[in-house]
């Protein structure tokens, strides 16, 4: 039992020590309502409808660009006495809609990374390709 | 003295100095393979956008007088590891609070530039502080 107390009592003692967070900047984007964009035909009134407002919107000329993103933060960070190990890992949801001087929409160009977010400690790799894809695999339209 | 009579006062530091190893990782890098596989002259920003995503900022290139632009499009990501050091005071003579942090360098980035045609001129890797368009003072009027 003694010797049971003295091989946990580092665990314990390590137990308070973790803290995990969470940060979201707006929604996630669906990535099939994006796919379903047809340049040349959807205007950017339609876009507007079924995306909302814009995050930022920039004049090209006669063109303009309308950028919709969303992103998702989790950080771990492990609290040692002298000294901490931290991790932050930050994707985003981002798209550009790209418009004639009509408003007719002419290109899209899509990202879609807040569902491959981990929560980790600073060693680990979080850019695994088979992670990604088995993540991409329950979020449908988002693999590139 | 004894050595395990420091440990009170090491413990009672980790209060005052903190160091820290972090690992940052902000969206995912563009491949150099990737970029090294575009032609100027031949990509268009049709494909460029296919082959990268969305970038994180798009900027007006090249505007001419009857309303015709090109446009210059920027990826930057980070993906750094690093050890850093915090330091607390009670001292009014000096901040409350002092970090280093081995990690605030510039981020990684690329840009593409297309002309009013939208067919890729060039592309660069560096910085952003390399490649974002120069920030100029505000001067007051009359200067």
């Amino acid at each position: 039992m003694r010797h049971l107390r003295s091989r946990c009592l580092p665990f314990l003692l390590l137990l308070p020590a973790c803290a995990f967070g969470r940060q979201d900047v707006n929604e996630p984007i669906d990535a099939m309502t994006v796919r379903a964009f047809v340049p040349g035909q959807t205007t950017a009134r339609e876009v507007v409808e079924r995306l909302g407002a814009p995050t930022d919107v920039v004049q090209l000329g006669k063109r303009t660009a309308y950028r919709y993103e969303g992103s998702t933060q989790k950080s771990t960070v492990l609290f040692l006495l002298l000294i901490n190990f931290g991790n932050q890992d930050m994707r985003s949801d981002r798209v550009w809609v790209f418009f004639d001087e009509h408003d007719v929409l002419t290109h899209c160009g899509a990202s879609f990374g807040t569902h491959r977010t981990q929560y980790a400690l600073p060693w680990e790799d979080v850019h695994e390709g088979e992670d990604h894809a088995s993540r991409d695999a329950g979020r449908p339209g988002a693999a590139r | 003295m004894k050595a395990r009579s420091w440990w009170p006062l090491l413990l009672a530091l980790g209060g005052c100095v903190t160091g820290s190893y972090e690992h940052v990782v902000v969206d995912e890098p563009v491949a150099a393979t990737g970029l090294a596989a575009l032609q100027p002259g031949t990509d268009t920003l049709a494909t460029c956008l296919h082959r990268l995503g969305a970038p994180n900022r798009v900027f007006e290139y090249r505007a001419t007088a009857d309303g015709r632009a090109g446009m210059a499009l920027l990826w930057s990501w980070r993906h750094a590891a690093g050890w850093g050091i915090d330091v607390s005071s009670g001292d009014d003579s000096v901040p409350g609070s002092v970090s280093f942090d081995a990690l605030a360098t510039e981020l990684p980035a690329c840009m593409l530039w297309f002309g009013p045609d939208l067919v890729l001129e060039r592309w660069r890797a560096g910085t952003v502080g390399d490649l974002l368009p120069g920030r100029r003072r505000p001067v007051l009027l009359g200067e």
